[in-house]
C-alpha cells in the first residue's frame, strides 16, 4: 500500500497582479519504508511539494492521500495531529523558536502530542547526543551555529518518532563529517521502517536514498530506483 | 494539549517581554485605578451630603411659609406669606402623633455688637425645642429655659461663628451683647455644625426665645418657618402628608386654592441630592467605559504587533502539531493575563490611593467593594475581547505561509 500518494498536484500562488505556478500536475507515490531522494535546480518548486507532503499547506488541486486518507477532507484538528503524530520536519531554514534552548526546542512536537511519553526529556537528550550536541541542550538558536541549529532541528523531527520524515536540506549546512554522521541517522531509520523523503542538491547525498525523483520547473522530470550494488560495483 | 502548558506557553512569552507586557497593562492599570477612586469619590461625597443631611435635624420636616418654586436647582419662597403662625405649629405637636417635636422658627439678618466690635450676624427666634429638632448640641451654658420664653426674657445661645466675630478669643458666657439697641445675655454656646445643604454657614446665629423675638425684633405675629421632628425615618412621609392636610384646613384652604406653604422633608432633600449624585455616577461610569476602552486597545494593540512579529513562531508551533485552536488559547491567555495584571496593579493602586487620601489627605473616600468586583470582571473581559481577535487572526494562516512570513 502506498503511504504516500499525490495524484495531480498542482499549486500556484496568487500574489496582486500575478500568479506562480510552483507545481504542474505532479502524480507521485511513495510506499512505507521507501528512502526517496528529491533532487532539482533551485526553485524548481521541491520545498513547495515537501509543504504539502507535510500537510503545511494545501495544493491549488489534485488529490493527496497521506496513509489512506484523504488530507483535503482532515479538519485542523485532524491535519495537525497528522503533521504531530506522523510526520518529523527537517526544514531548510530550521525554524526552531527562538530564545528557547535546544532542549526545549526538541521537545516541543510532544507539548502538543495526545498522549506524550514520560520521559520527555531524557528522550530529548539522547537525541542531541545522537546528532553531537550533548554540550549544547541551553543553548537558544541564536548561541548556535547553522550546523549546530540544523541538527537541533534534526533531533526534533524525531523526538515523537514518526513514520514519515520530511527532510528539506539537512546536510546543507555541515561539514562532511557531520553530514555523514546524519546520513548514518537516515540509515538506520530506514532500517527502522522509517519512510524518509530528502531533498538535496548534493549527488552523493541522494545517492543514500533507494529512489531518486528530481523535478525541474514544478514537474517531476525522471524517477528511478537506485541500485546501490552498481554503484559499488563501479566504486 | 492542557490549560496548564496552554498557560506556561502564554507565561513564558510575557516573561520573554516584560517592558512590553507592562505597557500592554498599563491602560487598564490607570482605567481600573480611576474607576475605583472615582466610585470612592463619589460615594465619599455621596456620604458627605448625607451626613450634611442628618446633620441638619434626624427626621426633619420643614415648613416654609408661602409657596416654595424651584428655581435654578434650589428653592425659593415666593412672595409675602402672613399665614402661618405659632397656632400652627401647636396644634402640628398636639394633634400630629407621628411628630415629636416641633420648633417655630424667624430670623433676620442684623447687626450685632460686643463692646467695640460688631458683627452682622443672623438673630433666630425659636423655642425650647429648637436645638434638639435642629440637632445643635451645646457647648457651654445652657439652652433658655421654658420661663425665659413666658417672659420673653433677653437672654442668647450663640454659634461659634458669632462668636468668633464678636468676641474674638474671649469666654461669650455670661456677657451681654447688644442687638438693635438692647442688650441679651449670652448663657450659652453651641458646639459648631458647619454648612447646611445650601452651603450656608449654620454656627453664624444668635438664638433668642421666640417670644422675645417677636416683641422685641420683629413685631409681627406671623412666622415664616415651623421645624418638624418626626417621631422615626419611617414616619416622615406620615407626618408629611398630615401636618398638610391639617395646615390646608387650619388656613381654610379650599379645595381649588394653592397650598400657601411648602413643606420640605429631609427625603425630599435627600432625593433632589440624589438626582446630582446619580448625574456624578454615570459621569463616572463613562469615564470609567473610555478609560478601560482605552485600555483594552492597549492590549488590542500590542497583541496585534505580537501576532505580527511571531507569526513564524506560530508557524513552527502549528508544524509540529498546534491546532488552531492551541494557538488561540495562548494568545488569548497572554491577553488575559495581561488584564488581569493590569486589574490586580490597578485595584491595589487603586485601593492604596483611596485608603491613603482618606488616612493622609483631608479626603472623605468610600472604598466601594463593587465597583472593585466588577472591574476585575471588566478586566477578564477586556483581555478576552480585545485579545480574541488577534488570536484568531493568528491561528488562521496556513501554517506554511506563517513560516514564510517575513
Ligand atoms: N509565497 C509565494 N508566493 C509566490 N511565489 C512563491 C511563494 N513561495 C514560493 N514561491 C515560488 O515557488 C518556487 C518554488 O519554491 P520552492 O521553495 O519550492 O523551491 P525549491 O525547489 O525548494 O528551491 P531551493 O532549492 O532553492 O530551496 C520559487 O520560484 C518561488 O519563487
Ligand atoms: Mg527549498
Amino acid at each position: 500500500m502506498n503511504l504516500i500518494e499525490m495524484n495531480s498536484i498542482c499549486k500556484s500562488y496568487r500574489n496582486i497582479g500575478f500568479e506562480t505556478k510552483v507545481l504542474k500536475d505532479v502524480t507521485l507515490h511513495i510506499k512505507e519504508g521507501d528512502y526517496v531522494g528529491i533532487i532539482g535546480p533551485s526553485g524548481a518548486g521541491k520545498s513547495t511539494l515537501m509543504a504539502i507532503m507535510g500537510c503545511l499547506a494545501q495544493p491549488t488541486s489534485g488529490e493527496y492521500i497521506l496513509d489512506g486518507e484523504q488530507v483535503g477532507k482532515l479538519n485542523d484538528r485532524k491535519l495537525s495531529r497528522v503533521r504531530n503524530e506522523k510526520i518529523g520536519f527537517v526544514f531548510q531554514a530550521f525554524h526552531l523558536l527562538p530564545g528557547v534552548s535546544a532542549l526545549e526546542n526538541v521537545t516541543l512536537p510532544l507539548v502538543y502530542a495526545k498522549n506524550p511519553p514520560g520521559n520527555i526529556k531524557e528522550r530529548a537528550r539522547e537525541l542531541l547526543a545522537k546528532v553531537g550536541l550533548e554540550h549544547r541542550l541551553h543553548h537558544t538558536p541564536g548561541q548556535l551555529s547553522g550546523g549546530e541549529q540544523q541538527r537541533v532541528t534534526i533531533a526534533r523531527s524525531l523526538i515523537s518518532d514518526p513514520r514519515i520524515i520530511l527532510a528539506d536540506e539537512p546536510t546543507g549546512n555541515l561539514d562532511s563529517k557531520n553530514g555523514i554522521e546524519t546520513m548514518k541517522t537516515f540509515d538506520s531509520l530506514v532500517k527502522e521502517g522509517k519512510t524518509i523523503i530528502l531533498i538535496t542538491h548534493d549527488q552523493e547525498v541522494a545517492q543514500h536514498a533507494g529512489r531518486i525523483i528530481s523535478i525541474l520547473d514544478g514537474q517531476i522530470a525522471s524517477d528511478s530506483e537506485v541500485n546501490h550494488e552498481a554503484q559499488t560495483r563501479s566504486l | 494539549m492542557n490549560i496548564f502548558s496552554s498557560l506556561g506557553i502564554a507565561i513564558k512569552a510575557l516573561r520573554a517581554h516584560k517592558a512590553r507586557t507592562f505597557l500592554a497593562s498599563l491602560g487598564i492599570l490607570i482605567g481600573i485605578a480611576s474607576v475605583i477612586i472615582m466610585v470612592a469619590i463619589g460615594k465619599g461625597s455621596q456620604q458627605e451630603v448625607m451626613d450634611v443631611i442628618a446633620g441638619m435635624g434626624e427626621n426633619l420636616i420643614t415648613v416654609n411659609a408661602g409657596e416654595m418654586k424651584r428655581r435654578g436647582g434650589r428653592l425659593r419662597l415666593t412672595g409675602n406669606v402672613t399665614t402661618l403662625t405659632v397656632r400652627d405649629a401647636n396644634r402640628i405637636m398636639d394633634e400630629i402623633g407621628e411628630v415629636e417635636r416641633v420648633a417655630p422658627f424667624e430670623q433676620k439678618s442684623m447687626t450685632a455688637k460686643f463692646g467695640n466690635n460688631s458683627a452682622e450676624t443672623t438673630i433666630a427666634g425659636s423655642t425650647i425645642d429648637f436645638p434638639i429638632v435642629r440637632d445643635y448640641k451645646l457647648k457651654s451654658g445652657d439652652v433658655f429655659s421654658e420661663r425665659d420664653v413666658k417672659t420673653a426674657n433677653r437672654v442668647a445661645v450663640i454659634g461659634m461663628t458669632a462668636v468668633k466675630n464678636l468676641f474674638g478669643e474671649e469666654d461669650p458666657l455670661g456677657q451681654v451683647i447688644k442687638v438693635h439697641f438692647m442688650p441679651y445675655k449670652i448663657i450659652g454656646v453651641f458646639e459648631p455644625k458647619g454648612v447646611d445643604t445650601n452651603g450656608l454657614d449654620q454656627d453664624d446665629l444668635v438664638l433668642i426665645p421666640l417670644s422675645t423675638y417677636m416683641r422685641r425684633i420683629a413685631n409681627q405675629t406671623f412666622i415664616t418657618r415651623i421645624f418638624v421632628k418626626a417621631s422615626s425615618r419611617k414616619n416622615i412621609a406620615k407626618a408629611s402628608k398630615k401636618i398638610h392636610e391639617l395646615l390646608r384646613e387650619n388656613h381654610k384652604l379650599t379645595d381649588d386654592r394653592n397650598d400657601d406653604f411648602t413643606l420640605v422633608s429631609q427625603l425630599d432633600i435627600e432625593e433632589m441630592k440624589k438626582e446630582t449624585t446619580e448625574m456624578f455616577t454615570k459621569l463616572i461610569v463613562g469615564v470609567a467605559g473610555i478609560s478601560l476602552l482605552v485600555g483594552g486597545i492597549g492590549i488590542l494593540a500590542v497583541m496585534l504587533i505580537s501576532v505580527k512579529e511571531r507569526t513564524r513562531e506560530i508557524g513552527i508551533r502549528r508544524a509540529v502539531g498546534a491546532t488552531r485552536k492551541d494557538i488561540v488559547r495562548q494568545f488569548l491567555y497572554e491577553s488575559l493575563i495581561i488584564g488581569f495584571l493590569g486589574g490586580g496593579l490597578g485595584v491595589a493602586l487603586g485601593v492604596g490611593l483611596t485608603l491613603g487620601l482618606t488616612h493622609w489627605g483631608n479626603w472623605t473616600l468610600i472604598l466601594d467593594l463593587n465597583s472593585i468586583w466588577v472591574a476585575s470582571w471588566a478586566c477578564a473581559g477586556i483581555g478576552v475581547l480585545f485579545g480574541v481577535f488577534p488570536a484568531i487572526k493568528a491561528s488562521k494562516l496556513d501554517p506554511m505561509v506563517a513560516l514564510t512570513t517575513e
